[in-house]
């Protein structure tokens, strides 16, 4: 099974290269979007594969604090360019 | 903990670490470091420690980022005290001065605040108790430029020196701590 975990890093470094070379604030958000679930996703299956449960509440935990932490991230961003 | 993928995911680490070192617009860094957060929490996950993972994801990408983007958005100003009364009027002379100086603070990151005071005492009393960081008044009307910019902080001066063109002001550096430098 690792063959997917090898998958993933390999997908996980095209946003990372999108983060370092785009010079929009948006694209690297949309970049650290990205990131952040797959890194999770990630936990989530290397959980799976080592059945260890522990790790899979923090995976779940962190996919959906991350999205909460996007949102936030990218309000802010918005009302500052505003005013 | 002799799965092979371990040493394809640790060196993510350092590579998020040195994309954040070398970025230089404030707040590019900002979202890098919470890539950096994000990275950071595979990292602990994968070598077992869970408690870690949830405590990275929780503060490093969430809880500092919320907090050093106000930090950074309030610190990175130059405020700017000009009269009501020079506002009222509405000179494109004005406007232009500071659709200028907003280029040139754009360029270092910075952003440009515009603080009204009723009359000149008010705002030479700002600029003296660093309420301001600069002041825009109304020059004598024989020298051809009409407006005169005192600024209080040398780093400031020295970037407006050297970048601002302007034809419709004079600059001059104030220092605070004495009083009998006024302008």
């Amino acid at each position: 099974m690792n063959f997917i975990l090898i998958a993933m890093i390999l997908a996980l470094l095209i946003p990372i290269y999108e983060a370092w070379q785009d010079n929009s604030i948006w694209q690297k958000m949309l970049a650290f979007a990205s990131i952040a679930t797959k890194t999770s996703i990630m936990i989530l299956v290397i959980s799976v594969l080592r059945d260890d449960w522990w790790i899979g509440v923090v995976a779940v935990i962190i996919l959906s604090v991350g999205n909460a932490g996007l949102m936030l991230l990218a309000h802010l961003i918005k009302r500052f360019n505003e005013v | 903990m002799t799965d092979s993928y371990i040493y394809i995911i640790i060196p993510l680490l350092p590579l998020a670490a040195l994309m954040l070192v070398f970025q230089v617009n404030p707040y590019h860094a900002l979202v890098i470091r919470a890539i950096l957060g994000a990275v950071a929490a595979l990292v602990y996950g994968v070598l077992g420690a869970a408690d870690v993972a949830l405590t990275e994801a929780l503060v490093g990408t969430m809880l500092a980022i919320t907090l050093y983007l106000v930090a950074v958005r309030s610190s990175l100003v130059m405020r700017l005290g000009i009269l009501q009364e020079v506002e009222a009027e509405g000179e494109i002379d004005l406007e232009e001065l500071i659709v200028n100086l907003r280029k040139i603070l754009n360029q270092h990151n910075l952003r440009l605040e515009i603080a009204e005071y009723p009359n000149s005492q008010a705002l030479e009393q700002a600029l003296m108790t660093k309420k301001i960081h600069a002041t825009c008044t109304k020059g004598e009307p024989e020298r051809d430029r009409s407006y005169h910019t005192a600024i209080r902080v040398r780093r400031l001066f020295e970037i407006m020196e050297t970048e601002l063109t302007s034809p419709v002001t004079t600059l001059s550096y104030v220092t605070v701590s004495n009083l009998e430098d006024k302008h």
